[in-house]
């Protein structure tokens, strides 16, 4: 636990501090793990956004049937995704394909001896390792998560089209007049936090692992057991904090 | 510095292990221009030695003199400007999985030097070149064999031209000639260049190859102890038991090949308490 909160500072230090010193991190690997951690989880976010969307729109469809007020529904739709299941399920998908392969990576460096050469090269492990991928996490999950809301009510659309016989016009309309920039920004906040989260949690694994292969199975098995249950847990408590605030 | 002064010294080190004694209390100097051989038998703490030295674990008790500076006590930027002085081998050659054999060389390079592009490059190709692997910078470590990667691991290690240079176990595994030839870039190095080597190895016939000096820790009773130390004739010429069986390879001698029979049946049938139940 301690050793979390000194690799924190670390990575405060040498992103925001070192580069000031003449110690600068990386840039170009930067956009390397940009492509890595963000870009090629695009197609599965895209995937579990669309159906959420489509699964929201059935389920409050269904609900709001009874009460006459399936016009509802598009903003039922945007308002959840926006606000809440477009972070959360972009997390998700970032902690299963992304956490997981940054612990895996950085133990089996760590196993093969491979972060010892780079300290003994004098080449600090955190600002030419970590930085970059803390920094494409901060980039990539929230532009993920604009992506996914974008794709969630698309996949709401499409049930309120050809199920519930609303327009397209209408559609968008319905979902964008109700809704305020402020969810937009909550959801946003909300996807910042888990960057940080998801992608500290993933290196303080990989640089704590021991013992070969083994300990690379285990230390991505536990990146991806204590990221999702930090994700949910700050997100209940933040959801929480946008409730009551 | 003056000529007198150490470049590596190492005073009553001691490591503990959960309260197993690895390292016990070992004292020794290497001078400028030594070629230095650790030799001791498997798990005799050899290798957690030299992470000592390097600053890499931190002992128990005990002092590491680097270039006459106490480096068991400092922080990780100190050590870091110690660090760019010596270059070091590792066993597996340790290279960058994700970067191609010629970026692993350019690495330290480029880290601690603003030189132009042209010059990295030419740099590269020279040190690539001194351990016979010109025309092999574009390949990933995956797809060069055991022998080429320790090759590379040695150009890398040379890439910043270190005054101090580690080898751990630099011949293991790689075949006669090629143990010849990194025995030969090693003792160019330190013969021509005037480098400082720290070797660790239980190759006896490159150990008296290319040492100056040697220096072996004991096992069993003796463990993390220094048994011996001297020149090679010195080694060759010792009279103690562990260091002669040592040297001519023998399976049997003060380390024991089988216990006695007595100590066999003992430790087989021994305390009940001590007894383990397998499950595969």
């Amino acid at each position: 636990m301690k050793e979390y909160f000194v690799l924190n500072g670390q990575i405060l230090y040498w992103t925001l501090i070192a580069p000031f010193r003449g110690q600068p991190f990386k840039i170009g690997e930067v956009f390397h793990q940009m492509i890595l951690i963000g870009t090629r989880a695009l197609p599965m976010a895209a995937l579990m956004s669309f159906s959420i969307g489509l699964t929201m729109a059935m389920q409050g469809a269904n609900a709001l049937k009874s009460m006459g007020g399936t016009s509802f529904v598009p903003y039922l739709v945007t308002l959840s995704i926006l606000r809440e299941l477009g972070p959360l399920i972009v997390g998700v998908i970032v902690i299963g394909r992304s956490g997981s392969s940054v612990t895996a990576e950085l133990g089996t460096m760590k196993v093969s001896e491979e972060i010892e050469a780079l300290q003994v090269m004098a080449i600090n492990p955190v600002r030419f390792l970590i930085v970059p991928r803390v920094l494409a996490m901060m980039i990539m999950l929230p532009v993920l998560t604009v992506f996914g809301d974008c794709v969630g009510m698309v996949g709401g659309w499409s049930i309120s089209h050809y199920a519930l016989d609303f327009t397209t016009p209408a559609y968008i309309f319905n979902s964008l007049t109700r809704a305020e920039p402020w969810d937009l920004y909550s959801g946003l906040v909300k996807s910042v936090v888990f960057a940080w989260l998801i992608i500290t949690i993933a290196c303080h694994m990989g640089m704590g692992v021991e013992g070969g292969a083994e300990g690379v199975g285990q230390a991505t098995t536990s990146s991806v057991v204590w990221s999702l249950l930090i994700l949910l847990i700050t997100n209940a408590l933040m959801t929480a904090i946008f409730f009551f605030a | 510095m003056s000529e007198e002064t150490p470049v590596i010294e190492v005073t009553d080190l001691v490591r503990e292990f959960n309260g197993r004694r690895v390292l016990n209390g070992l004292s020794f100097k290497v001078m400028k221009g030594d070629t230095m051989i650790i030799m001791g038998g498997s798990g005799c703490g050899k290798s957690t030695l030299l992470r000592h030295i390097i600053g890499a674990m931190k002992p128990t008790s005990g002092s590491v003199k680097l270039f006459g500076e106490e480096i068991t006590g400092m922080k990780e930027e100190e050590l870091a400007h110690v660090r760019r002085r010596f270059g070091m081998l590792f066993q597996s050659g340790a290279l960058l999985q994700s970067l191609t054999v010629g970026e692993n060389v350019a690495l330290p390079i480029i880290e601690h030097g603003k030189l132009d592009p042209s010059i990295v490059d030419l740099m590269v190709k020279m040190k690539l070149e001194m351990v016979g692997l010109t025309g092999f910078e574009n390949l990933k470590p995956a797809e060069i064999s055991g022998g080429m990667k320790k090759r590379v691991g040695l150009a890398r290690a040379l890439a910043l031209d270190p005054e101090l240079l580690f080898s751990d176990e630099p011949t293991a595994g790689l075949d006669p000639i090629m143990v010849s030839v990194v025995d030969i870039l090693t003792q160019e190095m330190t013969r021509k260049l005037g480098v400082t080597a720290v070797v660790v190895t239980h190759d006896m016939t490159s150990a008296f190859r290319i040492g100056t000096r040697m220096i072996m820790l004991g096992t069993g009773p003796n463990q993390g102890k220094l048994i011996a130390e001297g020149t090679p004739d010195e080694i060759r010429a010792s009279t103690n038991g562990e260091v002669k069986q040592f040297i001519n390879g023998e399976p049997d001698g003060p380390v024991p090949l089988r216990l006695s029979k007595g100590d066999y049946v003992e430790r087989l049938l021994g305390q009940p308490g001590g007894r383990k139940s397998y499950s595969v």
